[in-house]
């Protein structure tokens, strides 16, 4: 079967430091694909270099057998590939609704339509609310998206992430920062994609008992390479991992004690 | 646990706030009847040649131009969030465009010829000027955008065949009809209606929501999908083009046309105007404008007299209009409208409290 994303040697220096070193990754339609690591081991920069963030200083992007290496960033979302942020990435001073709305007529026709009201397109607030109450942020849908406490942003930006459906999303940390109680939600978000089966996903995070649970294959990678790729009881069970990473964070599948967002603030 | 769309049927709040069709309704009626209002209580005739409501009038017109001015710049800087130093550019495109026509062709010919020319041109310029500089990011482009229209302004004082730095009166080319200053108030008036309508209906537009959007988080709006440089463009040109059209008013009522139309003044006006009145609001730009010409105009006539002397208050002015201004920016830090927005359901829910039998859950 032919890999829905594939990276081949993609390569990103800053400067003299080499954040990504020549890590190739496969992912296969409908499948979770997590990518963990400790930090600073390269995998925001990875996901950047995946969905156009940055270009890459070397290697290449394939996205269904099609080379998408120097492809616009805002193209990327109209071929399938959606985004969301480890650093909250929001519209700030627009409604909640807005910011879904916004983000669900995107790759409609509809955009150029300057002489129409955009509440008029009924359809596109009807989805924007469906996702603004699969994240569970319905009760506030009015107010503007800096209001809204840390884990309220963080539903939103997986909101805004769900409303243009995309076939291939990339979860940068969902969970980062979000204090314990509202990770359920979000959890709640990632297993409702995977219950609908037609997603692919690309996730990376810190919350092992989250990766363990979603994941079909995991990517570890530790300075800005690739140390082991397999299923879930592989990577768990695999030495090198367990000594250079794994080691340290295991323990906390055995006791859930899931983010507290040691690594974002 | 579905919302219901009709919920939000009513806009979202920040944007009921700024929906403001019962004043918009009351100042409307009020432009209209200006003349006659003014004419009645001066006794003066509103349609004649010279006397105080004709003066009025053309009190108002530059007062209108004004505040066009600042709402065309309000698009860019306001909603798509977009700095330009280089908005005279299109403001004194428009008078020379339309005055060079109407000087070479005459009569009602040259004015339409003028008006589709300058539009024509504005868009181009536009587009140009987009294309070539919306890479560059803030300060660059805003520098970018000064120093075109700067040329422009060099250009003009320094040229001969448009009179240089006099620049060339439009009085004799102009159709009679133009010359009576009723009409050029009408036509101000509706034409800036319509230019408040059109930027109003534009920012409640799925286009608006990019505009904004792209205010809000350039980088957000790129990754959902829009191609954000188109978006920027078509926004400074069509405010290019308002300002064009503003620019044609502009000469129409000095009857003249000069290279201060190019000066960094048409631009830094409507950057304070829509700062005082209220950045992204749609009401900000023109009270600013407004206002802040009023203020201008009373001070500078000002005379006090204490006791035996007589303090002449009108060559402070750039002062005083200074220190009114830090004022204002300092007590309004969203300017007047921004702040009210923001401050009116807080100040609704204060009083609701001292109103028993009221609904105190409401605002
Ligand atoms: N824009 C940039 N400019 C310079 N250095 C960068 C940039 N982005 C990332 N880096 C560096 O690249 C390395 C990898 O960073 P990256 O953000 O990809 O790590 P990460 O695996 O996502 O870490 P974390 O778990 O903390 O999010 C780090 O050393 C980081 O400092
Ligand atoms: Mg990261």
């Amino acid at each position: 079967m032919t890999p829905l994303l594939e990276g081949r040697q993609l390569r990103k220096v800053f400067g003299g430091l080499i954040a990504v070193s020549d890590v190739s990754i496969a992912v296969q339609p409908g499948t979770i694909h997590s990518i963990i690591g400790p930090n600073g081991a390269g995998k925001t920069t990875l996901m950047n270099l995946i969905s156009g963030i940055y270009k890459p200083t070397g290697g290449s992007v394939w996205y269904k057998g099609q080379e998408i290496t120097h492809m616009p960033l805002y193209r990327r979302a109209h071929i399938g590939i959606g985004r969301s942020f480890q650093i909250t990435n929001i519209f700030p001073n627009l409604t909640v609704i807005e910011n879904v709305r916004l983000a669900a007529q995107a790759l409609s026709s509809i955009p150029w339509q300057f002489w129409r009201r955009a509440d008029s397109h009924k359809d596109f607030i009807n989805q924007a609310l469906s996702h603004i109450a699969l994240v569970g942020l319905s009760d506030s849908i009015l107010k503007p998206a800096s209001m809204l406490p840390h884990g309220g942003k963080r539903k939103l930006e997986l909101a805004i992430l769900l409303a243009a459906s995309p076939e291939l999303l990339l979860l940068d940390e969902p969970t980062a920062g979000v204090a314990s109680e509202q990770v359920g939600e979000i959890i709640h978000t990632i297993d409702t994609i995977r219950a609908q089966g037609d997603k692919t996903v690309i996730i990376v995070e810190h919350n092992m008992s989250l990766v363990m649970g979603v994941s079909d294959r995991i990517t570890v990678m530790h300075s800005g390479t690739v140390l082991a790729e397999g299923a879930p009881t592989e990577i768990a069970q695999n030495k090198e991992v367990q000594s250079a990473y794994l080691g340290e964070l295991y323990s906390d599948v055995m006791q859930p004690k899931t983010g507290e967002g040691k690594h974002d603030h | 646990m579905q919302t219901p769309a009709t919920s939000i049927q009513q806009k979202p709040a920040w944007r009921r706030t700024l929906d403001t069709n019962g004043v918009f309704l009351l100042w409307t009626a009020f432009l209209l009847i200006f003349p006659f209002l003014v004419g009645a209580i001066s006794g003066t005739s509103p349609t004649g040649r010279r006397g105080e409501s004709v003066f009025q009038q053309g009190v108002m017109i530059e007062y209108l131009t004004y505040a066009m001015l600042a709402m065309s710049y309000n698009l860019i800087f306001g909603f798509t969030g977009v700095i330009s130093f280089g908005h005279a550019l299109f403001f004194g495109a428009g008078g020379y465009i339309l005055g060079g026509a109407a000087r070479a062709l005459g009569g009602e010919t040259g004015v339409i010829v003028g008006v589709v020319l300058a539009i024509v041109a504005s868009t181009g310029l536009g587009l140009l000027i987009g294309i070539v500089s919306l890479r560059l990011k803030g300060v660059y482009y805003a520098m970018f955008t000064l120093a075109v229209a700067e040329m422009f302004y060099i250009f003009f004082r320094r040229n001969p065949e448009t009179g240089s730095e006099d620049g060339f009166g439009l009085g004799s080319s102009l159709p009679e009809l133009l010359g009576q200053r009723i009409v050029l108030f009408y036509l101000t008036v509706i034409l800036f209606i319509l230019m408040f309508l059109f930027i109003r209906r534009l920012m409640f537009s799925p286009t608006g929501a990019v505009l904004l959007g792209i205010r809000e988080n350039e980088n957000r709006a790129k990754t959902v999908g829009y191609n954000t440089l188109r978006y920027k463009l078509f926004a400074i040109t069509l405010a290019g083009v308002l300002a064009t059209i503003t620019g044609m008013l502009y000469a129409l009522l000095n009857r003249k046309v000069g290279p201060e139309m190019f000066f960094v003044n048409f631009t830094v006006n409507p950057l304070l105007h829509t700062i005082v009145g209220g950045i992204g609001t749609f009401i900000g730009p023109i009270l600013g404008a407004v206002g802040l010409s009023w203020l201008e105009r009373t001070i500078r006539s000002t005379v006090l007299t204490v006791g035996e002397s007589q303090i002449n208050i009108g060559q402070w002015w750039a002062i005083i209009l200074g220190v009114i201004f830090v004022a204002v920016v300092l007590i309004f830090p969203y300017g007047v409208v921004g702040t009210w927005n923001r401050a009116a359901p807080h100040i609704r829910k204060w009083i609701s409290r001292f109103l028993p039998g009221r609904n105190a859950e409401s605002g």
